[in-house]
C-alpha cells in the first residue's frame, strides 16, 4: 500500500462540505488501485475510531464526514450558543416512520394508519424537508404522494432506506415491550 | 377499584386512539390477536369518561374509535344463522390496524434513539448554525418573499425620484456575472444592501431579475434568517466546487 494514501483520504474528507462517498474518493484517487483506496479508507476509519480525539469520521447520508464526538456535545453547544437541538415531536416521528416504511404513500393512507388526521403533521415534515411530494396517485381525487428525503436519511444517520430498523429489530422491541407496562407519565 | 390508576393518565399523553388502545391492551396483558372486545370497550370508554369535557377538535378521533368498538361488540353479540368463517371476525380490521401500528411505534422508538445520537454529533456546515429558540431553521426564501422585498425597495427607489436619464443599458446577463463576482469575493451578499447600492431604478430592477435567474439556475441560494429580515445570498456549494 502506498504510504500516505490514508492521510490523503483524510484530507479529502476534511475539505468536503458534504459527506464524501467512496466512489468520489476513488474517482479522485483514480491513479491508485480501487482496492488499495478501500483498504486505506478502512485503515483510516480504524485509526480515527481508536484515537483519542475530539472528532471522528462517521458514515452518514451515503458518505463519510467528520463529526464531533458525542461526549463533547455540551461544549460545542456552549460555543455555538445553542441550548439544545429541537427534536421531532412524537406525532412527527410517528408520521415520518409511516412514510418511511410505506412510501410512496398518500395523506389519507397515513391518517388511516394512525387513526388521526395527519395533515398538519405532514405539513411540518414538508417544511423541515424530511418528506417530499413526488407526484399524484392515479386514484379518485388524484391525491399527492409522499416520500422521505435525503435529509431524512442524514437526520437519522442512515445511508439508505435499507438501514431503517428491520422486522427483527422491531420484533425484538415488541417482545421486550410485553413485560413493560408502565403508564406514560402524566 | 381496579381502574383507579387510570385516573392519573390523561388523554393528552396519547397521540391517538390506537395509542390509547395499545396502552390498555398492554396494561391488561391482552393478546392482541384475541381481544376481548367487551373488556377493552369498557376500559376505553372509562378513559373517555374521565375527560371532563370532550374537545371535539382533538378528541373526535377518540370518539370515533369508541363508536367502532361498540359497533364491533354489537356485531359479536348479534345471533347468526351460520357461524363466522375464519377471516370474518369483526375484530379483524381493528387487529390488523393495531398490529401495524404497534410495529410503527417500535420503529419510532428505535429512530428516536438514533435521533438522539445524531443530535449530539456536530459537523461543519457552510452556514454557521444560528442560535435559535424555536424549531425553525434558516428559511430558504420563496419567490413571494423575494417579490415582497422587491416591492418594498421599489417604493423606496421611486420616492427618490430620479431625474437623470443615462444612456447606459443594463443586461441581466451582465448583472448576473456581477452578482456572482461579488459572491466569489465576499462569499455572502446582503441583498437589501446590494439593491440599495444600485444607481437607477432600471439597474435595480435588472439586478432583481438577475437574482431570480441565478436562483432559478441553482447557482445561488437565497436565505432569510427570519421572515421580513434581509435576504442573504450565497453561492451554492456544488457550483462553487465545480469552478
Amino acid at each position: 500500500m502506498i504510504p500516505g494514501l490514508k492521510n490523503i483520504i483524510e484530507s479529502l474528507i476534511f475539505v468536503s462540505l458534504e459527506p464524501i462517498s467512496l466512489e468520489k474518493i476513488k474517482e479522485t484517487l483514480s491513479d491508485h488501485p480501487p482496492a488499495e483506496v478501500e483498504q486505506a479508507l478502512q485503515d483510516l476509519l480504524q485509526t480515527t475510531a481508536s484515537a483519542e480525539r475530539g472528532i471522528a469520521i462517521i458514515q452518514s447520508g451515503g458518505g463519510y464526514v467528520f463529526t464531533t464526538r458525542p461526549e463533547f456535545d455540551p461544549w460545542v453547544r456552549r460555543f455555538l450558543k445553542i441550548d439544545r437541538k429541537s427534536k421531532l415531536t412524537s406525532a412527527s416521528l410517528e408520521t415520518l416512520s409511516i412514510v418511511a416504511y410505506h412510501q410512496p404513500i398518500t395523506l389519507s393512507e397515513i391518517s388511516a394508519l394512525r387513526n388521526v388526521d395527519s395533515s398538519y403533521t405532514i405539513k411540518t415534515l414538508l417544511e423541515k424537508k424530511l418528506v417530499k411530494i413526488t407526484g399524484r396517485k392515479k386514484s379518485p381525487g388524484n391525491p399527492l404522494i409522499y416520500r422521505t428525503t435525503e435529509r431524512f436519511l442524514a437526520y437519522f444517520g442512515l445511508n439508505s432506506l435499507e438501514e431503517l430498523p428491520t422486522e427483527e429489530e422491531i420484533a425484538k422491541i415488541l417482545g421486550e415491550d410485553k413485560t413493560v407496562e408502565q403508564a406514560p407519565k402524566p | 377499584m381496579e381502574t383507579s390508576e387510570s385516573y392519573q393518565v390523561r388523554l393528552e399523553v396519547f397521540e391517538g386512539p390506537l395509542d390509547l388502545l395499545l396502552f390498555l391492551i398492554r396494561k391488561k396483558k391482552i393478546d392482541i390477536h384475541n381481544i376481548p372486545i367487551a373488556v377493552i370497550t369498557r376500559e376505553y370508554l372509562d378513559y373517555l369518561g374521565h375527560e371532563e369535557q370532550i374537545n371535539l377538535d382533538r378528541e373526535a378521533e377518540f370518539v370515533l374509535m369508541a363508536a367502532l368498538l361498540i359497533h364491533i361488540k354489537s356485531q359479536l353479540l348479534l345471533p347468526r344463522e351460520e357461524p363466522l368463517a375464519e377471516g370474518e371476525d369483526p375484530r379483524r380490521f381493528l387487529v390488523d390496524q393495531l398490529v401495524e401500528f404497534q410495529k410503527i411505534k417500535a420503529a419510532c422508538s428505535i429512530l428516536k434513539e438514533r435521533e438522539e445520537e445524531q443530535l449530539s454529533l456536530w459537523t461543519r456546515e457552510v452556514l454557521p448554525p444560528l442560535p435559535e429558540p424555536g424549531e425553525a431553521d434558516l428559511v430558504e426564501v420563496s419567490l413571494f418573499d423575494l417579490a415582497e422585498t422587491f416591492f418594498v425597495l421599489m417604493k423606496r427607489k421611486e420616492a427618490e425620484n430620479f431625474r437623470v436619464v443615462r444612456g447606459k443599458n443594463y443586461s441581466v446577463e451582465e448583472k448576473m456575472k456581477e452578482i456572482v463576482a461579488v459572491l466569489e469575493k465576499e462569499s455572502v451578499l446582503d441583498f437589501l444592501e446590494y439593491f440599495n447600492r444600485q444607481e437607477t431604478l432600471e439597474e435595480a430592477v435588472v439586478s432583481f431579475f438577475s437574482l431570480l435567474e441565478l436562483i432559478k439556475a441553482r447557482l445561488v441560494m437565497a436565505v432569510q434568517e427570519r421572515l421580513f429580515q434581509t435576504i442573504k445570498v450565497w453561492l451554492r456549494r456544488e457550483s462553487k466546487a465545480r469552478q
